[in-house]
């Protein structure tokens, strides 16, 4: 295996051997070829490049003609390219114009048609109308049909009633001439009953009369007979006591009969007495019967009268009975025709009256009728009237629709000459446009041509442009690398521009602060200079005093002079003239005394003026030092310190000395309040200002209401606008009242007047 | 009832007014605006306005003073320098025609200080005895100590009887506004 892997590499390296050195000797030949062939190559190339740059030089100029021609090309496309705009633009304005055209048609047509659905609407209105009228006019005549059929009927049936009626009244009149001639009758007949009522009546007053006397005559016999009665019965009478004493009297015989004569006289007497008894019994009967006979006859007589008084009354009776009958049927006859009258000519009155109404009624009616058929008339008139007005409205109508349709027909032909005049411009741009794409297809035939050379240029260019794009793109490395430095650059420019700004800006507060400290400093001058006014007129003051001081002082020192000599004087004239002045110059003394006190008073009085004023001087002179320490805080704020400033300042400082009499400088903690106060007072107004709104608006009704004047004072509110804020927070708190209008100060931001919309 | 507490400023207004009606003492700092409590002494309630005093918003104070029963002006009786502007300041505050029947009280505050002027230094210095047509007290007190207050207002008691009586509607569950109005009126 080794044996034969060995061979084997063995014959590999020599397989390699050989074909590297004929690789190598390939190689070297191929290289010499090769340089042969570079060198042809190079030759032939460079004459290739010759004639390449002969025919690029060539094609240069080719290209030039060619680009000069395409730009001809390109021009007469773009002016081809202008006119088929030019065109489309025409078409589509005639178009537009068309659609207009036509959209006016439609809208007109529209129109028309509008209005001629109004005129309809009219018409049918008119119709309407019209049937409306013929209607109302039909019911008029039929109401008035109706009316007068009503009349008519009426008219007959009253005049049915009143023929009825007159003919009930000739009637009734008949029956009452009847019945009147009948009552004439009738009472002739009873003047004549009544006249044989009288003669019959007489008659039985006669009769009565004989009856009466007859009955007197009776009377008188009944009297008599009755006195015979009564005189009958006394004789009865007597005979019964003479029966009786005849009776005693034959007892007595039968008791006594001895006494015969007695008895027989007794008899005697007794037969007597019946004898005179019988006599006038006899004559008693006869009388009796004459009597009797008398009445009888007289009886007879009266019954014979009574017999005929009877009958006679039974005449009467039956005349009476007739009469009276006949009286009550004539009566009764009378009665019942006067009711009968008396009915008639009620119902004559009723039925005049009904006739009356009626003729009322009627006549009521027919001024109904009259009213009503006027009314109607008046109707019937504003009725034609309002549609005589109507029909001529929509005649005017009409007529103004025929002048609009004619109007629009005049527009329509106008409109259809437009749209011809349009077409006829439309076929001649259509021409036009058709010799135009004539051109413009053999422009297109040189252009396709033109293009197929500028192709071939093209792609000649393209080769030249692939040779342009490699330096481009180094050009545009270049470039980008330019343009990320100008880029930095521009950021570097923003930069030093908002630089520039804010050091403008700065400037700008600068200029302000420094107007700012301006403004402070000639304050401060201001400030600066009233005091100094103030302290020096203050300092002349203090001269002034201390002349005065001065000037006492010298006075004092010579009045103590004065004093001095005085008292050597005194001295000396009391060595000399004790005597004689002594009393003088001891009330010189008093006096000279008096006025030093004095003097030396108005000096203490002076010193103690002179003390208040530099105790004023002093606390002048610190609230200039305070104002001059507030100073230098301005102008640190200012960031600038004027020279002028500090000039004054130092100048202030030195005028100033602090004075050895003046009181301790004020605590830190007031001069710090001090200085917050001047400085900040602006500040601290508007704090204030804003704390008081802020309670205003936290706190109740009751406090906000004290409030309101504050709050008012720090605003600037007017006079009104003050009410108006205490008028609502009075109706806030209170529980009636109403809520008070703004007037006029808070009013809504309308400017002007409002305007209506239309 | 009513009551202004007015002074200059640092004078000790806050204090006092904290003082009356929590009783303790606060740390305060300068009263920009004002501060109002209700202060109930012995059951009467009284409406207590502290008006800041600094010299630039003194000019507002007069804004308050309608409607004013008392005022409580608080002087720092240790600040000799400025008593004369608090002298002006008082001055100028009692010719106001809405304080003609406020009763004065002057607190002669800061009595605690070593170098403080007795109260009737301070009402000599404030001018206090030529006051006319004016009722008027003076009472030495220390905010922060706490004394006299309780003095002040026991005086101050007094001449309020008059006024509760007014305000005694308030106390009805239902009072009318406005009848208290008239009233005062």
């Amino acid at each position: 295996m080794q044996k034969t892997k060995e061979k084997l590499e063995i014959a590999l390296e020599r397989h390699q051997d050989s074909s590297i050195k004929k690789l190598q000797e390939q190689n070297e030949s191929h290289q010499v070829s090769r340089a042969k062939l570079a060198e042809g190559m190079s030759l032939a190339l460079e004459k290739k490049d010759q004639e390449w740059m002969e025919k690029i030089a060539g094609l240069e100029k080719e290209k030039a003609a060619l680009s000069a021609q395409l730009e001809e090309m390109m021009e007469q496309s773009l002016t081809l390219f202008q006119k088929r705009d030019d065109l489309d633009e025409l078409e589509g304005f005639q178009q537009q114009e068309l659609a207009k055209v036509k959209h006016m048609l439609l809208r007109k047509e529209e129109l028309l048609s509008q209005r001629e659905q109004e005129f309809q609407q009219k018409e049918a209105e008119l119709q309407s109308a019209n049937r409306g009228l013929s209607e109302a006019r039909g019911k008029l005549q039929a109401l008035q049909q109706q009316q007068q059929e009503e009349s008519c009927r009426l008219n007959s049936e009253f005049e049915i009633e009143r023929e009825e009626l007159l003919l009930l009244r000739e009637e009734g009149d008949k029956k009452i001439s009847e019945l009147e001639g009948r009552c004439h009758e009738l009472q002739s007949v009873i003047q004549q009953v009544s006249e044989d009522f009288q003669m019959s009546q007489n008659m039985v007053s006669a009769l009565e009369k004989s009856l009466q006397e007859l009955q007197t005559e009776h009377d008188t016999l009944k009297v008599q007979q009755q006195k015979a009665a009564v005189t009958e019965e006394d004789k009865e009478r007597l005979l019964v006591e003479l029966q009786k004493k005849v009776f005693s009297l034959e007892r007595r015989l039968q008791g006594n009969l001895s006494q015969d004569e007695h008895l027989q006289e007794l008899l005697q007497e007794k037969s007597s007495l019946e004898l005179s008894l019988e006599e006038t019994r006899a004559e008693l009967l006869s009388v009796r019967t004459n009597h009797a006979d008398t009445v009888s006859s007289l009886e007879a007589q009266v019954s014979k009268m009574s017999c005929s008084i009877s009958e006679l009354q039974t005449l009467l009776r039956h005349k009476d009975d007739s009469s009276r009958a006949y009286r009550e049927r004539t009566d009764a006859q009378i009665a019942s025709l006067e009711q009968q009258l008396l009915e008639s000519s009620e119902r004559l009155k009723s039925a005049e009256q009904q006739v009356t109404e009626k003729q009322q009624h009627m006549d009521k009616l027919q001024g109904e009728v009259n009213a009503e058929k006027a009314f109607l008339d008046q109707q019937v008139c504003l009725l034609e009237q309002r549609s005589q007005e109507k029909a001529s409205r929509l005649e005017e109508s009409i007529t103004s629709l025929q002048a609009d349709k004619q109007m629009l027909l005049d527009k329509l032909a106008d409109l259809d000459k437009q749209v011809i005049q349009a077409n006829s411009i439309l076929k001649q741009r259509t021409e036009e446009l058709e010799q135009c794409k004539t051109e413009l297809n053999s422009r297109l035939t040189m252009s396709t041509e033109i293009t197929k050379s500028l192709e071939e240029t093209r792609r000649q260019k393209e080769e030249l442009q692939k040779q342009v794009g490699e330096l481009s793109e180094a050009l545009e490395t270049s470039q980008q690398e330019l343009s990320s430095i100008s880029d930095k650059l521009t950021l570097r420019e923003e930069d030093i521009k908002t630089l520039q700004n804010e050091v403008q800006s700065q400037q700008v507060s600068l200029g302000q602060l420094q107007e700012e400290a301006e403004q402070l400093e000639g304050q401060l001058q201001q400030t600066e200079l009233n005091k100094e006014s103030q302290l020096r007129s203050l300092r002349e003051e203090l001269l002034s005093q201390t002349q005065q001081l001065d000037s006492c002082q010298a006075r004092i020192s010579f009045l103590e002079v004065e004093v001095e000599t005085l008292t050597e004087q005194l001295h000396s004239p009391e060595v000399c003239e004790e005597d004689q002045n002594g009393s003088v110059t001891v009330d010189d003394l008093d006096h000279i005394q008096r006025v030093n006190r004095e003097l030396e008073q108005q000096l203490s009085d002076k010193n103690r003026t002179i003390k208040q004023l530099q105790q004023r001087l002093a606390e002048l002179k610190r609230t200039l030092q305070k104002e001059l320490k507030l100073k230098p805080e301005t102008e640190a704020e200012g960031k600038e310190k004027s020279p002028e400033s500090r000039a004054e300042k130092q100048e202030s400082v030195n005028l100033d000395p602090p004075p050895a009499s003046a009181p301790s400088p004020p605590t830190s903690n007031t001069t710090v309040t001090n200085t917050s106060d001047l400085n900040d007072s602006r500040e601290i107004n508007f704090e204030y200002l804003k704390h008081v709104v802020l309670k205003f608006m936290s706190s109740r009704e009751a406090e906000a209401y004290q409030l309101i004047r504050a709050v008012s004072v720090l605003l600037n509110f007017t006079r009104e606008e003050e009410d108006m804020l205490k008028q609502t927070l009075e109706y806030k708190m209170s529980w009636f009242g109403s809520k008070p209008s703004p007037k006029g100060i808070v009013r809504p931001s309308i400017s002007g007047g409002s305007t209506p919309w239309s | 009832m009513r009551i202004l507490i007015l002074g200059l400023d640092g004078a000790g207004k806050t204090t006092i007014l904290y003082r009356l009606q929590v009783g303790e003492v606060v740390t305060t700092i300068p009263t920009i605006g004002f501060n109002v409590e209700t202060v109930t002494y012995k059951n009467l309630k009284f409406q207590v306005w502290d008006l800041g005093g600094q010299t630039s918003i003194r000019p507002y104070w007069r804004c308050y003073y309608s409607n004013t029963d008392a005022v409580i002006y608080v002087v720092d009786s240790s600040d000799r320098d400025r008593m004369g502007i608090s002298k002006s300041e008082l001055v100028a505050m009692l010719e106001e025609e809405e304080l003609k029947k406020a009763i004065l009280v002057v607190f002669a505050n800061k009595q605690d200080m070593e170098q403080a002027m007795t109260p009737t230094e301070v009402a000599n210095a404030l001018g206090l005895p030529a006051l006319k047509d004016r009722k008027w007290q003076i009472f030495k007190t220390s905010a922060t100590k706490g004394t006299g207050l309780d003095e002040a207002m026991e005086w101050y008691d007094t001449p309020c009887r008059t006024f509760t009586e007014i305000f005694k509607p308030l106390n009805t569950p239902r009072f009318d506004y406005k009848t208290i109005i008239l009233k005062l009126k």
